[in-house]
């Protein structure tokens, strides 16, 4: 009873996620709404780590079993595939390097930004 | 004979065997590309072809387990509450680094897959594909691209991630540990993250705590590039 408990408890969050989606006057998606409630609920200690408990972590260990299913569905999309498969992996490399040096970058900035602004206080 | 086939019981159990199987050989290779998820997905694939199974049938029962990425991202939430010592020793560097990895990834993606004529439904499976998966198909979802699409895509980048991520360090000269770990965090998920736990445990924590934090920047940000 009790992972069922912890199930409905992830459920119904998941649910008030997609209503509070719905009602939303620009599209963004209900599940990450949800994961936003989880958080601010464990940050106000209105819900605690039990509460999702081994369900919660179920969900996290097995997170990549879930992508079976959809991931099988490129069957539908085989020709589509064969069509642009270099374009896919051209996209997918530049936008990896492109991803990498920015955010490097950027945290190696505002770090000597901080350490900046930490010598002046001192000074 | 294959009206069995039919049942949900059917897809639900050829998914966990497949996945199992891929777990079992990822243990035994050892090496990355030989990733679960692609091996089950094979097997799947090749189970069906072979039998000549139609897909509407195993997915009879895998809708069942498509139906969990909504939980499996709720508590998500778990993974960042439990980082929050972490992510509070470094909160202004991964904030920003991970804002400007996911404005980067957006519009690199926006840029190459335009000049590379893909379509407008391409490129709305593309744009999520460097943060983890199940916000990725969400984001895929609201644009109307194609979910498997987004799969396929993450996969690779999180597996280019993962063996380029030590290459990467060098070429660009980042020395710094969290610069470094933000930076494989923010391009390449959990995939890569495997990769910068082994180069360390400072830049592990760090690609660790970017993954959802670029994952919930790019979910601001996309629908600025669509």
């Amino acid at each position: 009873m009790k992972y069922l408990t912890q199930l409905a408890l992830i459920f119904g969050i998941c649910l008030v996620g997609d209503l509070v989606s719905s009602l939303l006057p620009f599209s963004f998606p209900g599940s990450v709404i949800s994961m936003i409630f989880v958080l601010i609920l464990l940050s106000s200690r209105i819900l605690k780590e039990e509460h999702l408990g081994e369900s919660a972590d179920f969900l996290l260990r097995n997170m990549t079993f879930f992508f079976i299913p959809p991931g099988v569905g490129i069957l539908r999309y085989a020709a589509l595939v064969q069509s642009i498969w270099w374009q896919l992996i051209l996209v997918n490399l530049i936008s990896l390097v492109a991803c990498f040096a920015a955010s490097s970058y950027t945290v190696l900035l505002v770090m000597r930004i901080q350490r900046l602004i930490a010598r002046r206080h001192h000074a | 004979m294959l009206e069995i086939a039919h049942s949900p019981l059917f897809g639900i159990m050829l998914s966990i065997v497949s996945f199992r199987i891929g777990l079992w050989v990822n243990k035994k290779v050892g090496h990355p590309l030989a990733n679960p998820l692609i091996i089950a997905m094979l097997i799947v694939v090749a189970v069906l072809s072979v039998f000549g199974i139609p897909l509407d049938a195993f997915e009879q029962g895998s809708s069942f387990i498509a139906m969990f990425l909504a939980p499996v991202t709720a508590v998500l939430a778990l993974t960042i509450y439990r980082q929050r010592k972490i992510l509070a020793g470094a909160f202004f560097p991964v904030l920003f680094g991970t804002l400007a990895g996911a404005l980067a990834a957006l519009s690199s993606i926006r840029f190459s897959a335009t000049l590379f004529g893909l379509n407008e439904q391409m490129i709305a499976s593309l744009l999520s594909k460097s943060v983890t998966t199940p916000i990725a198909i969400a984001i895929t979802e609201q644009f109307g691209g194609i979910p498997a699409l987004t799969i396929a895509s993450t996969v690779i980048t999180g597996l280019a991630g993962n063996l380029l991520a030590p290459v990467l360090g060098k070429v660009f000269r980042i020395n710094d540990p969290v610069a470094h770990g933000v930076g494989i965090g923010s391009c390449s998920h959990a995939l890569g993250t495997s990769k910068a736990l082994e180069l360390g445990e400072v830049q592990g924590a760090m690609s660790s705590i970017s993954i959802s934090l670029s994952a919930i920047w790019t979910v601001l940000l996309a629908p600025f590039f669509f």
